[in-house]
């Protein structure tokens, strides 16, 4: 397995040479990343399917599921729920809603283990099998709709980020005074490793993800739509490129790098456009939003459905049969497994997320929650575990950050515990999306140094603001 | 030779009288006391007085905006000076030192999951709430021992700290850095400590360790006025600390997690010993 | 002007106080822990190598040559130089708190620092003029500013490094001076 995993590095290098030598110039992409290998073979052609919920499935749902102020319960247990039905009522403007994902009763509101380890509010449900929805659900005509009543519906919906930064849609969709918006981009680019479930969307559903488009567009008022897919989704780019003609949208292939997905980055890579440090994408002109998120608009405003099923991956090398599944909040990870045909082999490590960016799972009971794009489990000798190296200064790291920080700097300023040094080294500006750790050949944990330094910084920052 | 004696003793005179002057001119106003207490207190800079630097607890007392007995690592004696220097009364603060509540080490409590990573309690401490099972445990990291300045602390082999308690002078650095605050501060002479940070209930506790704290009540019942429980975890109460009382109810702890720290350091070094040879 | 520019290179390249000619080695290893201080440091030398040349220049030879007595040249030197630098210790601690805590016990160090000291010595023995012995101070203080931030510089990023425990401090900063002065070797020739 140790020779397997050098060969899959030394193709990364290999790739990353090529791409600084200029080949594969054709494609637009951002300045550094990497490729790692994407091993998405294992699950791209699979159509999605439905994990069922059985009668008498319990369903953990959240109250916190998206970045913002958690949600607050508003049934208490013993109470019956319908598929739909609001269960979380959100607290300040950054914030959403909970839905009930399935009809049932509920057994329990209380603290639950989630994805983090942390034990957090969650409303516990009883399934009664019969999946059925709440009445009062109604969907509406989005051209007859004022933008802000199309935010508001999106609201109601509890509409997140799909991509798994869950940031509440409502509010990147409301900018502030005085800021442009020039430039919608949908981020169909799914440049995490093993991921499939937006390259299945785009291909299986191009229209739900068009119709949410056209609703993006009209509530922003913009001119300018860019989907941007990667290019080892050949399917997909054709599918869109079919759905969105004639609709003002245009499709942009980009060449295959880590981390394209990224915000920043993807901005880069379709308008040529930089965010400012410290700046969001709004500071020029543009809002990001991921094709599944679009597809979520759509069935929010046309059919009232709110966000309580998303598409996600279940692959890995300790899966007996990656698929894609259309799931529901709540669902425990084993359950997915099951579904999948269990666990191949010894288990090493399970990734809620992408590979890159995801987080390690502490058990298989924890909940899916509203950004789970993916479950990977990975096999016990696929798990590097062995102990970090001296840096031998390389460089890699640097040339592979895509924020232009300089990682090893960073970790040699952490490691004696210099805040303040790796502030002034921009730490802040990390998007954290591991390339540094992954490319480092003496296997140094940085991006762990940077989050500690940039938790560090927001407390000092804290700290500055009561003084 | 008249020559020399008057050029260089001109040169002299000039300079003398131009440094006079300047010395008039650029004067700069410093409080004499400051300057003794910044001097003599004990120069670590570790802030647990509260305030930057020994330097600025000096400028803060002589503006008469700290009491004089905030230096812990001074003791008594940095009290007595600072009463000296700035002519009051003051009564030195019984000193402290820091109690590492846990006694699960590897060999006693659970895991949950295996850390790779940064050698820092604070980041393993931000993944899933940290390796241990137990959620207050010592994670046994070493947090604390880089922050101390006085090397008062240690990870024991078995991986937990350890302080040694003539080394700490009760700075509260370690407690301040410690992400799950396992360390408390304890007066010197309560030697008895209840050695366990979890509130966790009595069945939960055990299903991951050995010694922790099951909130039986007992050692309440038999020293009342030196324990308390407090949400299943026994705690001592340092204001109304009793040697004899302590030792009694530390002797009917079920779960062993109470003990008497000046009498744990025979023990331990045994065990050392043993291990070395 | 070719000759003044010939002073200046020479005196901050090929000839440096510090690195070449190991003058002034006390504040260089004790002063170059910060780029902060080291550049204040800098500062500091720069202002009293060049008063001090003005002040010995006139001195040497309106006082010392005049009366036939410069067999009190060190003496006099010295006690012109010491002089110098109370006045700036005197003038820094009122005009800027921060630089003088900076600098803490190095500035009386410049009392009896060999660099200006030989400073003046070196402008007698060389005959230069007025104005040459400015330059030559000038161009000495730039010198010794450069060696500092550069060490300076380096010790920043070394105190980082993982250096094994047994050359941490000042063994590993006494290596560095060494390859620092080995690599400032590579200007001897430069100019004759």
């Amino acid at each position: 397995m140790q020779v397997q995993q050098v060969k899959e590095r030394s193709k990364a290098f290999v790739n990353l040479f090529r791409q600084h030598k200029g080949m594969n110039m054709e494609l637009k992409t951002f300045k550094g990343g990497l490729h790692p290998p994407d091993n998405k073979r294992w699950s791209e052609k699979k159509a999605i399917e439905v994990c069922p919920v059985a009668e008498g499935d319990e369903l953990v749902i959240h109250l916190s599921q998206h970045i913002g102020a958690p949600a607050e319960a508003c049934v208490q247990k013993g109470d019956k729920v319908l598929k739909g039905q609001v269960i979380g009522t959100p607290k300040g403007f950054v914030s959403v809603p909970i839905h009930a994902s399935t009809s049932g009763e509920v057994i329990a509101v209380e603290p639950r283990l989630d994805t983090a380890g942390n034990k957090t509010m969650a409303v516990v449900i009883k399934a009664d099998g019969k999946d059925e929805w709440d009445p009062n659900l109604s969907g509406a005509d989005p051209d007859k709709l004022m933008p802000q009543e199309l935010k508001d519906r999106i609201l109601a919906a509890g509409i997140v980020g799909m991509g798994g930064a869950t940031f509440p849609t409502h509010v990147k969709l409301s900018p502030p005074e005085g800021k442009k918006i020039d430039y919608l981009i949908l981020n169909g680019v799914e440049c995490e490793p093993y991921l499939t479930a937006d390259d299945r969307l785009m291909q299986e559903k191009p229209e739900e993800v068009v119709e949410g488009i056209l609703i993006l567009k009209r509530i922003l008022g913009v001119e300018k739509a860019v989907i941007g897919i990667e290019a080892n989704k050949p399917t997909a780019i054709e599918t869109m490129q079919k759905a969105c003609e004639g609709k003002g949208i245009e499709v942009c292939p980009l060449q295959l790098k880590y981390p394209q997905g990224a915000e920043k980055q993807l901005i880069y890579a379709v308008t040529g456009r930089e965010v400012p440090s410290g700046g969001l994408p709004m500071d020029c002109g543009c809002v990001v939003q991921n094709v599944g998120t679009a597809a979520a608009v759509n069935a929010a405003v046309r059919r009232g459905i709110p966000l309580i099923e998303r598409i996600a991956t279940v692959s890995g090398s300790a899966v007996a049969e990656p698929k894609n599944l259309l799931i529901k909040i709540g669902q425990p990870i084993s359950k997915l497994v099951e579904f999948c045909g269990g666990v191949k082999g010894e288990l090493g490590k399970i990734i809620q997320g992408g590979p890159m960016m995801g987080m390690a799972a502490v058990s298989m009971d924890v909940p899916v929650t509203r950004g789970t794009s993916g479950i990977l489990l990975f096999s016990e000798g696929e798990v590097i575990r062995a102990p970090e190296g001296p840096c031998v200064r390389c460089g890699n790291c640097v040339r592979a950050c895509p924020a232009f920080i300089m990682p090893t700097e960073i970790a040699f300023q952490m490691r004696r515990g210099k805040v303040d040094e790796a502030e002034k080294l921009n730490v802040m500006d990390c998007i954290e999306c591991g390339s540094c750790t992954y490319i480092c050949p003496a296997q140094i944990p940085l991006l762990q140094f940077f989050r500690q330094a940039k938790s560090a910084i927001r407390a000092n920052i804290a700290k500055r603001k009561k003084v | 030779m008249i020559a020399a004696v008057i050029s260089l003793g001109g040169i002299g005179f000039l300079a003398a009288v131009i440094l006079g002057f300047a010395a008039k001119k650029f004067a700069v106003e410093v409080d004499p006391r400051e300057a003794e207490i910044a001097g003599n207190l004990p120069g670590a800079n570790c802030g647990a007085c509260g305030y930057a630097g020994c330097g600025g607890y000096a400028k803060a007392v002589v503006a008469g905006n700290a009491p004089p007995n905030l230096c812990t690592p001074g003791g008594a004696g940095a009290v007595a000076m600072i009463a000296r220097v700035m002519g009051v009364e003051a009564t030195a603060a019984e000193p402290t030192v820091a109690v590492i509540c846990c006694q699960g080490d590897n060999t006693r409590a659970q895991d949950k999951y295996k850390y790779v990573g940064v050698h820092d309690c604070r980041t393993a401490q931000a993944l899933a709430g940290g390796p241990k099972a137990c959620p207050s445990g010592c994670l046994g990291l070493g947090t604390c021992v880089a922050a101390c300045a006085f090397g008062a602390l240690s990870i024991s082999p078995e991986g937990l700290a350890v302080v040694d308690r003539e080394k700490c002078v009760g700075c509260k650095k370690c407690t301040t850095v410690c992400p799950r605050n396992v360390i408390k501060m304890a007066p010197k002479s309560a030697t008895v400590q209840v050695l366990c940070n979890s509130h966790d209930k009595g069945a939960v506790i055990k299903s991951y360790c050995q010694v922790g704290c099951i909130g039986c009540q007992i050692c309440k019942k038999t020293a009342e006025d030196v324990y308390a429980v407090d949400n299943f975890l026994a705690s001592v109460k340092n204001e109304s600390y009793d040697q004899e009382k302590a030792v009694a109810g530390m002797l009917k702890c079920p779960a062993k997690c109470i003990h008497d720290l000046a009498a744990a350091d025979t023990p331990q070094e045994e065990k050392t010993e043993e291990k070395a040879q | 002007m070719t000759e003044m520019f010939i002073i200046l290179v020479s005196t901050i390249l090929v000839n440096n106080f510090v690195l070449a000619q190991f003058l002034g080695l006390c504040p260089f290893m004790g002063v170059s822990k910060k780029l902060d201080t080291a550049i204040g440091m800098g500062a500091a030398v720069t202002f009293v190598m060049a008063v001090a040349a003005m002040v010995t220049w006139v001195i040497q030879y309106f006082v010392l040559a005049k009366f036939g007595i410069e067999y009190l040249q060190t003496i006099a030197f010295i006690l012109v130089i010491a002089f110098l630098v109370q006045l700036v210790e005197m003038i820094i601690q009122k005009t800027s708190p921060v630089l003088y805590q900076a600098l803490g016990i190095f500035l009386p160090l410049i009392t009896t620092n060999c660099a200006v000291l030989g400073l003046a010595v070196l402008n007698v023995q060389k005959g230069h003029s007025f104005l040459q012995s400015i330059l030559f101070a000038i161009g000495a203080a730039l010198g010794f500013t450069l060696a500092m931030v550069l060490m300076a510089g380096i010790r920043e990023k070394v105190d980082v490094g993982p250096v094994p425990k047994c050359f941490q401090g000042l063994p590993i900063a006494f290596i560095t001076a060494g390859l620092m002065s080995l690599a400032f070797m590579g200007f001897a020739g430069l100019i004759k």
